[in-house]
Formats: C-alpha cells, structure tokens, sequence
C-alpha cells in the first residue's frame, strides 16, 4: 500500500519476536504502535481508511473496546500483530494508566522484550516519570529486556542533548534495577522518524526502532538448562502409555536417564514424540509426547526432570496482587506451577516493594491490587525450587482464588526455603 | 526452539512412526508448539466441544486437535451451529471430515431456534448473530464445560482482547472488563456451575500462518477458498454471490467472474474476492500481498460499525 516501507510481507520462514509495549496515552504508546502497523505495511486499507498523519488516528488504530474508547484510555491487554521482512511480531499492548498495573504483569509474561515509550518533551533535568520508573520496575521483576522509545523528539528538535540525559537518566535507572542491555532509541510516532524509517536527527547514527526489536533476545536460550517437563496428561492406544507436556526447559532425547517428582524416582525415556512422529531430539518449547522404558505412575502436575531438581515446601517470592479483593490472611489460595494445582498459604509478607521509589516497606500485614511484594509462602505438596531469573518456566507461579476462582496474583521464585 | 531431526548416525528411534521428514519454520514450529500446548489443557474437563464448521481456521483447529492427542482420539466432540444459510460443499466437507476423524458431529440449527422463538432475525436477513444464541442453546443442552473455537486475535479488534482460556458466566456473556489476568501459560481452568470456558488455540496465528500451515502439513479445505468460476454482482465494492438465497436484485445484472472466499460463513454476509489463486501456495503469495483485512474485504457483518464485533462477544458469539 501507499507509504508501506515494505511491499512485500514476511514469509513463514522467519523468526517471532514477541514485545509489550509500556507507556501512558501521552507519551503517545498508541500513536507508536499504530505507526508501527502503518509503516510496516501490514494496516490493511479498510484499516487504514480513517487515517490521515494524525496522532489521534494513529492511536485510535489500537484502541480497540468501546468502553475505552469512550474513556479516552487504554484498558486491557490488546494483541498486535505485524510483520518486516526480517521477522514477524506480536505486541502485546499493555495500558499505562496506574490502576492497570496488572495488566502490564500479565503482558510482560508472555512477552520475550519490553518497549518502554516515553514522552522526550516532559522530562525536564533527566526527571523520568513515576510511571515510567514503575514500568521499568515492572519489566525488571518479569525479567524482561527492556528498549525505551524516546517519542515526540520532534517536539525539542531533535536536542541530542535532551536525549543524552535522558539516556543517562534511564542507565541510572537501570542500575538501581539491575537491567542489563537497556538500548534507547530517539523517535517521533507522530511523524513517522526512526521507527521503521529513518529520520529526524542527522546526529543519532544508532538503529531505528524496529531494527533493535528484532535483534532483542528471543526465548530460545533455556536450551541449555536442566530439563523441565511438567506433565499435561497421560494418552493411552492399545499397548502404551504417552505422557504429554510443553518442556519448559532443557532438552530430551530417547535413552535419556531422568527423575520424576520430589521423590526422584529414576526413570528411562523410551521414545520422543511430537505431533504424533518419533523424533531423535527435542528442545525447549516443543510439545512432545514421551514414553519411559518401564512402566511409571506419572500424571499431571508430576515433572520429568533432569537429575538434581529440588523440591520445598516453602519459598521466598516476588507476588503481585492482580485482584480486586485483596488477600486475606490465613486464607488457602490454589498455586498453579507448570501443570501442577496445589493449597498454598502466604505466612508472612517480608516488605512491600514501592516501586516508584524503590524503597523497602516493611512490616505490611495487607496486599491489595496492584501490590508487589517479596513474601514467605508455604504450600501443601512439594513444589519445585526453581529460580526463576534462571528457569522462568518452571520458577513461575499464579495463585487462584478457591471460591471465586479469579486470578489474583503472579508470583515469581527468588530462593527456596530448605 | 528448534527441533533436531533423525539423521544416519543418530540413534535407532524406537517404535513403528517413521521420523519427521520435512523441516519446518521456526515460526510455526512455535505456534503449532504452542497451540497444542493449548489444546492438551483441555483434557481435564469433562465435556469438551470443538467448534467445526468446515472452515480453514476450524478445519487447521481440528488437524491440531488431532496431533495433541495422538495415537488417541481427540476427546471433543464436534460442534456446528448452522445458520441455514451455509455453502453446500462447506457442508459437505465438513460431513466427510467428521467422519475421517471419527469424532462425533452434532449440528444445531439456527432455523430450530427461530422456531422456538429464542432468536428474531433483524430486517437485514442476516443470521451470523443469530448464532450466538443458538450456540448457547447447544451449550446448555449437551452441557458443555468448554467451547474450542478457531477465532484469531488478527482477525479484529475486540478479538484482539480475548485470552486464549475464557470464561463465561452462566448466561454465556463475555465481560472485557472483568478479564482474568492470563499469566505466562499457567491458564486459569477453574469454572463455577453453568459456566464454561471459551478455549482459542489459533490466538496468536495471523492469516498468513494459517495459509503456510495449510500448506506445510497439507491440510484439506473446501474447494471454495480457492479460484472458481461463480456468478456475482458488484455493488459497494463487493462481489456478491448469487445464489437461490441471495438472488440477484431487479436491475443489477450479475457477471460469471473467477473468485475465491477468504472467510466462509453465512452466505448472506459473506463475499469472494477476485482471484486466479487455485493453490494453497498461491492463496499464500496473495495474502502477504493483500491490502485490505480479511474480515474487511468478505464479511458485510463487522462492516456496518467498528463496535459490531464486540456487542454480539459481549452477547455469546464466538
């Protein structure tokens, strides 16, 4: 179509980057992503037909339920999809207003990187925003790579001086956090400057936006660690067993020795299936379907493990509480890791992160929605010890509600209890 | 993830499955991991249905049913609503399907439930609503705890918001505001009694994926997706089929032109496009070509306002 960089769309033969994106309406996140979709050429013309250059209908691109049209802001979790020759991309839209910080949890989750946008005309002196800080804070806790979209450079004229300190701002923040590999780029959404074409400032002679998405790290490196294979279910023909699940981690191959459950029984796997053919190998991330060399009581919630999986029964974690009923003290929730639903029982809150300025507020005895908080958690089967800065799969965790059966927090694994 | 296959010095795979003989893209290698990931979550509910009406998303949904749970049988049911208005060799392939898979079809008619009284249809004649309500009919009569279906989050705006695991109250309503949090791929499967929970497999899959799929694993489709010579007449920059349900109007005078469908649904909403495209690979070429959205260049029914999608979810459509 008529201003696509890209006449031609990606084929199947490339790679998926899958990004979220964090900022408020007026750092212009929708007038971002709504050029991303426009210049990628992947806006259809039905799509595309309200848009002229401006901002509001760029943004009104990605705004998609009514209820927040009427309010003039972004609500839920919108997905975006789009592609370059290089690799194809699923966005997944996560609102800036305050409140929604559960859906900013729930984006970053499923997302391999985090673009933070903020608005280059308001920080005045390197003074990042409360939100900003809080997004940032977020994507550090979910452990996701993070690139900041300086937007509306427009607006100061491309001031390579303005965009120094908000570099230096934004490494200060990233040292506080401990995120590594922050790469900022200087955009304008509205006009269209740096994001798949280049533009704007004679002096930036770094990538535009979308070159640096694609080369942010994918998924593809928990090859190498120990095998996780948390079991889904057992399918049955005539003569075998198959056991099924996602491997969460590592790799499998037939005559590997491994270990099931907290007891480590040993075990042999026979074969390696995936979509029904044997394979000689698979690897994290595929489906498969296994057979063991002797018969094994295994069912869902059990681990196929590599030797040396440690389990306990209490944990120290990183919650955030995503539900509107906050948590009560005493009260049994459902914690679901891998494919396993156990009683878990929060006993002590250890301190309340405040994530805007990063401060420690001990002693709290509530947690209510939007609460991040490092806690004590005990739970009533054994679950896997796994950190998850070094196996998110299997070092995550959500907590369900057992009478409402809402959602009501993401937790994270930061060391075993033993 | 990459997959490694059987080579000559690797070792003998036991078993009778010969190993995977063709390599396939990194992409769909990890939506087809994912998908099935999706589909084996399923196995713990008690009455599972698979949303099948012939279609290439449902016909890609049930190919990925079916490898999730090989050797055994997918344990859905299949399940079309049929608004009485459907393509004949849709139906037809959909009938001889269901019986390959030997999976068990039930089809409940939207004609049943305007004679019932549940369901009016609105002055534009159109029944593509219509079936929301009887889906929720079928829902509560077989009383099924989970409703799979093949919709995308490509497809259109508000789908762009669903979650892969759904839930649904007991009136069968969608509340976008009330959402679950869908963390990692730790989904949320509990249901209270005479809910249910709407499963979407394909959530991430964009119609360019679901054409290299149909592709790579060969997968069978109607004949109507791809370029036949059918009657039409133009009007508002559509190609209006006509057929003894959608007569051609007094004055309009239709032509014999070479189309295909992207989407199949009700005849009275649903129109071809202009194309040579007799392949899969050629439908493919095209749809990384195409300017306008595939709901967009067919569907009259997300036409008429950018909100349609969502108030009939909100009501129970897929």
């Amino acid at each position: 179509m008529d201003g696509a960089i890209f006449p031609l769309r990606a084929s199947a033969e490339t790679r998926q980057v899958r990004f979220m994106t964090a900022g408020s309406v007026d750092d212009g996140k929708s007038t971002l992503i709504g050029r991303l979709l426009l210049d990628s050429g992947v806006l259809m013309r039905d799509q595309a037909a309200s848009i002229g250059d401006d901002e509001e209908d760029l943004a009104a691109l990605t705004d998609g339920l009514e209820a927040e049209r009427a309010q003039g802001i972004t609500i839920d979790v919108a997905y975006r999809y789009f592609e370059t020759p290089r690799a194809s991309f699923i966005i997944a839209d996560a609102p800036g207003h305050e409140q929604y910080t559960r859906n900013m949890v729930t984006a970053a989750s499923v997302s391999d990187v985090a673009v933070i946008v903020i608005d280059a005309s308001r920080v005045e002196g390197g003074a990042l925003k409360r939100q900003t800080r809080r997004h940032a804070a977020i994507a550090a806790l979910m452990g996701l790579d993070v690139i900041v979209a300086v937007n509306k450079m427009d607006l100061i004229s491309w001031s390579q001086e303005r965009f120094a300190d908000i570099e230096t701002a934004f490494a200060d923040l990233a040292g506080v956090l401990k995120l590594s590999g922050v790469v900022c780029v200087p955009v304008s959404a509205r006009r269209g400057d740096n994001v798949v074409r280049r533009g704007g400032a004679d002096w930036w002679r770094g990538p535009t936006l979308i070159e640096v998405i694609e080369q942010s790290r994918g998924p593809a490196t928990r090859h190498d660690a120990p095998l996780r294979l948390p079991i889904q279910a057992v399918l049955r023909d005539v003569t075998s067993r198959f056991y099924v699940g996602r491997l969460e981690a590592g790799s499998l191959r037939p005559g590997d020795s491994v270990v099931l459950g907290p007891h480590a029984y040993p075990a042999t796997i026979a074969s390696v299936r995936i979509g029904g053919r044997a394979v000689a190998r698979a690897e994290a991330g595929a489906s498969v379907a296994i057979e063991f060399e002797d018969e094994r009581d295994v069912t869902r919630g059990d681990v196929v493990a590599a030797a040396g999986a440690r389990y306990a029964r209490a944990v120290v974690a990183d919650v955030c509480w995503l539900d509107e009923t906050a948590w009560s003290k005493g009260r049994r929730y459902i914690l679901r890791q891998g494919t396993l639903e156990t009683q878990a029982l929060i006993e002590d809150i250890a301190f309340v992160h405040d994530i805007e300025d990063f401060s420690r507020r001990e002693g709290a005895s509530s947690l209510s929605l939007n609460d991040i908080a490092s806690v004590r958690l005990v739970t009533r089967d054994p679950i896997l010890a796994d950190v998850f800065t070094q196996s998110p799969g299997t070092g995550a965790f959500a907590l369900f509600d057992p009478q409402t059966s809402q959602t009501c927090a993401a937790g994270m694994i930061r060391e075993a209890i033993t | 993830m990459r997959l490694a296959y059987k080579s000559d010095d690797d070792a003998p795979v036991s078993g009778e499955a010969s190993p995977a003989p063709v390599r396939v893209s990194a992409r769909l290698e990890r939506l087809e991991a994912e998908s099935v990931y999706i589909l084996r979550e399923l196995s713990g509910f008690a009455r599972p249905a698979l949303l099948f009406s012939g279609g290439k998303d449902s016909a890609v949904l049930l190919h990925l049913a079916i490898k999730a749970f090989a050797p055994q049988k997918a344990p859905f049911k299949l399940l079309h609503i049929d608004t009485g208005h459907n393509f004949p060799e849709v139906l037809a392939f959909r009938d001889t399907r269901a019986r390959q898979t030997g999976l068990q079809l039930i089809v409940r008619d939207v004609e049943d439930s305007i004679r019932r009284g549940s369901v009016r249809i609105g002055p534009d004649g159109s029944r593509n609503a219509a079936q929301a309500v009887t889906l929720l009919e079928a829902q509560q009569e077989f009383e099924f705890d989970a409703l799979i279906g093949g919709a995308r989050r490509d497809e259109e705006r508000a789908r762009a918001k669903e979650r892969v695991f759904s839930h649904r109250d007991a009136f069968g309503a969608w509340r976008p505001r009330a959402q679950r949090p869908e963390l990692w791929g730790l989904f949320n499967r509990h249901i209270g009694v005479g809910e249910h929970m709407r499963v979407f497999p394909l959530s991430n899959w964009t119609e360019a994926d679901v054409w290299a799929y149909i592709i790579q694993e060969q997968i069978e489709l109607p004949s109507l997706y791809y370029a036949h010579e059918r009657e039409v007449v133009r009007r508002d920059g559509f190609l209006f089929p006509v057929t003894s349900l959608t007569p051609a109007e007094n004055g309009a005078t239709s032509e014999r032109i070479v189309v295909r469908f992207r989407t199949v649904g009700d005849i009275t909403c649903t129109c071809p496009v202009e194309s040579e495209a007799g392949s899969a690979e050629q439908v493919l070429a095209e749809t990384l070509i195409a300017t306008v959205s595939e709901r967009g260049a067919t569907r009259m029914d997300d036409r008429a306002n950018s909100a349609a999608m969502e108030r009939r979810k909100v009501e129970g459509y897929f």
